[in-house]
C-alpha cells in the first residue's frame, strides 16, 4: 500500500453560471495508493461528486471548468492532457460507477451492447470473445441467467441487477482505479450490503484501487482504508478510517462523528452541527467552516488553513493545528 | 359551511401579480417583443391605414404597372408608324410608393386593405377554433367514459384530414365568401387544441392542489373556475398565439389558389396575380408576400416567447 | 416474452384504423351531400352554357348518379364504389377518376419523396449540430433560421424562387415541363426549385424537432457514462444520444408529414405547374368537377391514416421500453 498511483493537487473546478461563479471544488488534495480504498466523505454540496467527475474531465465545459490543479496518473496530468490520451485512460485504466444505474445506463441499448462496446473500444479482441467476457463479468457479479440478461434492456432489470450490471461494465477492461460515486445511495439496504461485498471481493482479488464517494460514515467505516473529509469544496482532514472515527481532529469531522447516534448509550437529543453548509457562490473568506466552527479564531476568518501533518498518514487543514 | 371568500379579491390581485410575473419573463425575450411590436403596428395599419391610403379598388389604366419608389423598369413600346421600338424608363413615384398592379390599383392601399382581412380572419377564425377545441377538450376530460371515447375518436378522424385539403374541399363545396372561409377554418382547426386542452385538464384534475381545494370544501364549480381555468389559461394563450399564423397562412393560401373571397383584397389574391406578371411587374408578388411572412414570423416569435415564459421549467 | 404482443397490437391498430377510415369516408359523404348545391347543379352550370335542355339533363344526371335514391342507399353505394375502385367520373376530363389518379399520382409522389428526403437529411443534421452547439452563436442563428423557415409562406417562397432563378437569372424554366421522362437529369433539374420550396418549410420543422429531441437527451446520465467509458464524442452523440432522440423524432416527423406536407405539396404543385394530384384537384375546382376534388382529399387523408398506422407500429416495435405483456 505504498506506491501512489493517483495524485490530486489543489484541484479547483468552478461553474460559470448566469447567477455567479459556483466554486464547487476549491482546492482538493489527496493521494491514492495501489490497492487502497480511499473514501471521499462529506455532506451533499461539499463538492465530492464534482471532484470525482473532474478527475476524468467528465463535466460539461461550459459551464464547468477546471481552473487550477493537477491530477497526476503516472506521468500524465489528467487535467491538461489531450483528449485522445484521456479517452484511452477512461474506461480502461480508470473506470467509473455512478449513483443511479437506471439513468446511467442507456435505455435503448441492451446491457450486452453497452459492455461489449467498451471492450471492443479498448482491446483488440473479436466480437465473440468480447461477448464471452461480458457474460463472464455478469456472472461474476452474481447476476443470475446472465445469458438472458446480456440481451436485455436496462429497465427490465431490478435495481440491484442494474447496479451490478453497471459495475460489471466498469470492470470490463480491468481498470487499475475504480471511482464509485455514491453507488449505494439509491438502493435499499440489502442491495447496499451486496454491493459492498462485491467491492470488498474486488479489492481482495484484484488489488484494485478505489475512490469511493459517500456521505455515509457507516460505509466509510465498512469499506474504506483511508478517508478524505470534504467541506465547502476543500479537503479538511485526511486520515486512515480508524483514526477518523476514533480520533477526529478537525472540528467539522468531530461534529460529524458526534452526530452519529450511539446505540449503546441513551441520549436525550441527537447532536447536530449548527448552521448551514456554505453557498458555493458566496463562499466565506478564509476557512470555509469558520461560520459554524465552535473553535473559530480570528485568523480563520482571514486565511485558508493549509494541511498540517498531525500523525502518521493523518493531515488536518485547520489553524488549531497549524504550527 | 361558507368559507371566507378571501380567495376572491386575492385571486384577482393574484391574477394581476401573476400576469405581471409572466409579462416580466416574456419581456426578456427580444424576439418576442419585436414580434409583439410588429403585431401592434399591423393592428394599427389595419384599423387606421385605409384612411391614409388611396382606394385600393380604384382602377387607373394610365398608371398601371408602375414600379415602387426607387425602382425603375424599362418598357418597350412599339410604334406602328415608325416600325420602331422606343424604350422608355418608367420610374416609381411617391404617389404609388409600392407601385401599382396591372389595372393601376395602388399596391400600398391593397396591402393595407389586405392586412384587415388577414387580421380579421386570423382573430375570428382562431377564436372559433380555440373555443370549440377548449369546449371539446374540457368536456371530454370531465365526462370521461363513452363521451370521452366518442369525442376523441371523432377528433382522431378529423385530425387525419390534412388541414389544407379539408379546407379546400369545404370551401369548394360551400362557397368562398369570407364568412364561409372563417367558418370553415374555425370548424376544422380545433383538433389540436382539443387534444392539448384535454390532456392538460386530465392531468390538472389529479393534481394535489385540486384535492386540497376540495378538502377545504370548495364546490366543483369553484374548483373549475378558481383553480383549473387559470392553469389552462396560460396554455390557451400560447396555443392561440401559435395558431393565428397557421390560420392567416391558410386564408392567404386559399385566396392564392382562387378560393378566396373576391370582394376583398387579400394578400393571397395579390400574390396570385403577381405570379403571372413576374417578368413585367415583379413587385406585385413581393410586397404582400413580405407582409405575410413578417406577420407569421411575428406571431411565431411572440408565441414561442410566451410559451417559454409560461413554462415553469425553463430558466429565464 | 414472446412476440405475440406485437401481432396483437398490430391487429388492434388495424381495426382502429378501419374505424377511422370509415369515419373519414362518412364525413366526406356528409360534406358533399350537405353542401348547398347538389352535384347536379354543378354539372348543370357547365351544361347550360352549351345550350342543352336543363330539365332533361337534370333528370338524366339524377338517374345516372343515383341521386333520386334515398340517402342511405346512396351512402352504401358510395362506400361500395370506393372500395371497388370506382371513384367516380370526372366530367371535365371525361375519364374515370381512378384513371386520372393513376396517371398523375407519380408527379406528386416524386415531389413529396424528394422533398422529404432532402428535408429529413438536412434537417436532422442541422438539428443535431444545433443541439450539440447549444448556447453558441451558431445555435442562435440556426434557431432563428428555423423560425424563418416555418414562417415563410411556401407558395410565396416558390414564387420568389421563380422570380430570382427563372425570371431574372434564367437558370431554371418557369414552368414544369411535363414531357420530360421521369428518371432523367433534366427532370431532376426542373424539380430543384419545387423541392427547395416544399422542403424549406419541412427542414425548419425537422431542425426544431431534432434539436429539441437531442437536447432532451444530451444532459442525461448515460451520456456521462458513455464518455466515462472512453468513447469518442461522435459515438456518444451519434450512437447513444441520437438513438434515444430518434424514437420520438420518427413519430413527430411522420405525423407532420401527413398534416402539413400534403397541404404544402398541393400549393407547390400549383405554383410550379407540376401535374400532380394537387394540380389536378385545382383544375377540377374551376371546372366544378367535384368527384376529383373529393377523391384527392380522400387520397390525402387515407394516406395520412396509413402513415400514422405504420409509424405507430414501427415506433412500438423499435422502442424497447414499450412492451405489452
Amino acid at each position: 500500500m505504498n506506491d501512489t498511483i493517483l495524485r490530486t493537487k489543489n484541484l479547483k473546478t468552478y461553474f460559470y453560471t448566469t447567477r455567479g461563479v459556483v466554486k464547487a471544488v476549491n482546492g482538493v488534495n489527496f493521494n491514492l495508493s495501489r490497492g487502497e480504498c480511499l473514501c471521499l466523505v462529506g455532506e451533499s454540496g461539499c463538492g465530492k461528486s464534482v471532484t470525482a467527475l473532474s478527475l476524468l474531465r467528465l463535466l460539461d465545459s461550459p459551464p464547468a471548468r477546471i481552473v487550477d490543479g493537477q491530477v497526476s496518473f503516472g506521468d500524465i496530468d489528467l487535467v491538461k492532457c489531450s483528449t485522445r490520451q484521456l479517452r484511452q485512460i477512461r474506461g480502461k485504466d480508470i473506470a467509473m460507477v455512478f449513483q443511479e444505474a437506471q439513468s446511467a445506463l442507456n435505455p435503448v441499448l441492451s446491457i450486452g451492447n453497452q459492455i461489449i462496446e467498451q471492450v471492443e473500444l479498448h482491446e483488440r479482441i473479436s466480437q465473440r470473445e468480447a461477448r464471452a467476457r461480458a457474460l463472464a463479468l455478469l456472472e461474476e457479479m452474481g447476476i443470475p441467467s446472465a445469458e438472458r440478461v446480456i440481451d436485455t434492456y436496462p429497465h427490465l432489470l431490478s435495481g440491484g441487477m442494474k447496479q451490478r450490471a453497471m459495475i460489471a461494465m466498469s470492470l470490463s477492461c480491468n481498470p487499475q482505479i475504480l471511482i464509485a460515486d455514491e453507488p449505494t445511495t439509491a438502493v435499499d439496504v440489502t442491495i447496499q450490503a451486496q454491493i459492498l461485498e462485491i467491492f470488498r471481493n474486488l479489492r481482495a482479488r484484484k488489488q484494485m484501487s478505489f475512490i469511493f464517494i459517500t456521505h455515509d460514515l457507516a460505509i466509510v467505516n465498512e469499506i474504506g482504508d483511508r478517508a478524505v473529509v470534504m467541506y465547502g469544496g476543500r479537503d479538511v482532514e485526511t486520515a486512515p478510517v480508524s483514526r477518523i472515527i476514533k480520533n477526529p481532529r478537525h472540528p467539522y469531522t468531530r461534529g460529524l462523528i458526534a452526530c452519529l447516534p450511539n446505540m449503546s448509550r441513551s441520549e436525550k437529543r441527537l447532536e447536530s452541527i449548527p448552521g448551514n453548509t456554505p453557498n458555493p457562490i458566496e463562499l466565506p473568506p478564509g476557512c470555509p467552516f469558520h461560520p459554524r466552527c465552535p473553535k473559530a479564531m480570528d485568523i480563520c476568518r482571514r486565511k485558508v488553513p493549509s494541511p498540517t501533518i498531525v500523525a502518521e498518514g493523518h493531515a488536518v487543514s485547520c489553524h488549531l493545528y497549524a504550527s | 359551511m361558507k368559507y371566507r371568500t378571501a380567495g376572491t379579491s386575492t385571486s384577482i390581485r393574484a391574477g394581476g401579480r401573476l400576469a405581471g410575473y409572466y409579462w416580466q419573463r416574456t419581456r426578456r425575450n427580444k424576439l418576442a417583443i419585436a414580434g409583439l411590436a410588429f403585431i401592434i403596428f399591423l393592428i394599427f395599419l389595419a384599423l387606421f391605414g385605409p384612411f391614409f391610403t388611396m382606394d385600393p379598388t380604384e382602377v387607373n389604366f394610365d398608371e398601371k404597372n408602375l414600379p415602387p419608389i426607387g425602382f425603375s423598369i424599362e418598357k418597350s413600346i412599339y410604334d406602328i408608324n415608325t416600325d420602331e421600338f422606343t424604350t422608355t424608363i418608367i420610374r416609381g413615384t411617391w404617389k404609388h410608393p409600392l407601385g401599382t398592379d396591372n389595372k393601376g390599383r395602388d399596391l400600398l392601399a391593397m396591402i393595407v386593405s389586405g392586412a384587415r382581412i388577414s387580421l380579421l380572419v386570423g382573430l375570428i377564425a382562431t377564436g372559433m377554433a380555440i373555443i370549440l377545441g377548449t369546449i371539446i377538450g374540457v368536456l371530454s376530460a370531465y365526462s370521461g367514459g363513452w363521451v370521452d371515447n366518442a369525442l376523441m375518436r371523432f377528433t382522431d378522424i378529423m385530425m387525419t384530414f390534412p388541414f389544407f385539403l379539408l379546407l379546400v374541399l369545404i370551401v369548394f363545396i360551400f362557397g368562398h365568401s369570407l364568412i364561409f372561409i372563417v367558418l370553415a377554418i374555425g370548424l376544422t382547426g380545433w383538433t389540436g387544441t382539443a387534444r392539448l386542452i384535454r390532456s392538460e385538464s386530465l392531468s390538472l384534475r389529479t393534481r394535489e392542489f385540486v384535492t386540497a381545494a376540495r378538502a377545504i370544501g370548495a364546490s366543483d364549480r369553484r374548483v373549475i373556475f378558481r383553480h383549473l381555468i387559470p392553469n389552462v389559461m396560460s396554455l390557451i394563450i400560447v396555443i392561440t398565439t401559435l395558431s393565428i399564423p397557421g390560420v392567416i397562412m391558410a386564408e392567404a393560401a386559399l385566396s392564392f389558389i382562387g378560393l378566396g373571397d373576391p370582394t376583398w383584397t387579400s394578400w393571397g389574391i395579390i400574390l396570385s396575380a403577381g405570379q403571372h406578371t413576374l417578368d413585367t411587374a415583379w413587385w406585385i408578388a413581393v410586397g404582400p408576400g413580405i407582409m405575410l411572412f413578417l406577420t407569421v414570423l411575428a406571431f411565431n416569435f411572440l408565441g414561442d416567447g410566451l410559451r417559454d415564459a409560461f413554462d415553469p421549467k425553463s430558466k429565464i | 416474452m414472446g412476440k405475440t404482443w406485437l401481432r396483437d397490437y398490430i391487429i388492434k391498430r388495424l381495426i382502429y384504423s378501419v374505424i377511422i377510415a370509415w369515419g373519414i369516408l362518412t364525413i366526406t359523404f356528409v360534406l358533399v351531400r350537405v353542401g348547398p348545391s347538389s352535384p347536379a347543379d354543378k354539372y348543370l352550370a357547365n351544361l347550360t352554357a352549351s345550350g342543352q335542355d336543363v330539365a332533361e339533363v337534370v333528370a338524366a344526371i339524377e338517374a345516372r348518379y343515383g341521386l333520386d335514391k334515398p340517402l342511405w342507399e346512396q351512402y352504401f353505394e358510395y362506400i361500395g364504389n370506393l372500395l371497388r375502385g370506382n371513384w367516380g367520373w370526372s366530367f371535365s376530363t371525361s375519364m374515370p377518376v381512378m384513371e386520372l389518379i393513376k396517371t398523375h399520382w407519380i408527379y406528386s409522389f416524386q415531389l413529396i419523396l424528394l422533398s422529404s428526403i432532402f428535408a429529413a437529411i438536412l434537417g436532422i443534421l442541422i438539428g443535431i449540430y444545433s443541439a450539440v452547439k447549444q448556447y453558441t452563436k451558431t445555435d442562435y442563428a440556426l434557431t432563428f433560421m428555423s423560425f424563418v423557415g416555418i414562417s415563410l409562406p411556401n407558395f410565396w417562397l416558390g414564387v420568389m424562387l421563380i422570380l430570382v432563378f427563372s425570371v431574372k437569372m434564367g437558370i431554371f424554366k418557369t414552368y414544369y415541363d411535363t414531357t420530360l421522362p421521369l428518371f432523367s437529369l433534366e427532370n431532376l433539374k426542373a424539380l430543384v426549385l419545387p423541392v427547395m420550396t416544399l422542403g424549406t418549410g419541412m427542414v425548419a420543422g425537422y431542425v426544431r424537432y431534432t434539436r429539441s429531441a437531442m437536447l432532451d437527451n444530451l444532459r442525461k446520465g448515460f451520456v456521462t457514462t458513455a464518455r466515462a467509458k472512453g468513447l469518442p464524442e461522435h459515438t456518444v452523440i451519434g450512437k447513444h444520444v441520437f438513438r434515444n432522440a430518434m424514437l420520438p423524432l420518427i413519430t413527430i416527423i411522420m405525423f407532420d408529414l401527413g398534416s402539413i406536407v400534403f397541404g404544402g405539396a398541393y400549393l407547390t404543385e400549383i405554383v410550379f405547374g407540376i401535374p400532380g394530384l394537387g394540380q389536378v384537384s385545382f383544375n377540377a375546382i374551376f371546372a366544378n368537377d367535384y368527384p376529383i376534388v373529393v377523391a384527392v382529399t380522400l387520397i390525402g387523408t387515407l394516406l395520412v391514416l396509413m402513415i400514422n398506422l405504420v409509424t405507430d407500429i414501427t415506433y412500438t416495435y423499435l422502442d424497447p421500453r414499450i412492451r405489452y405483456d
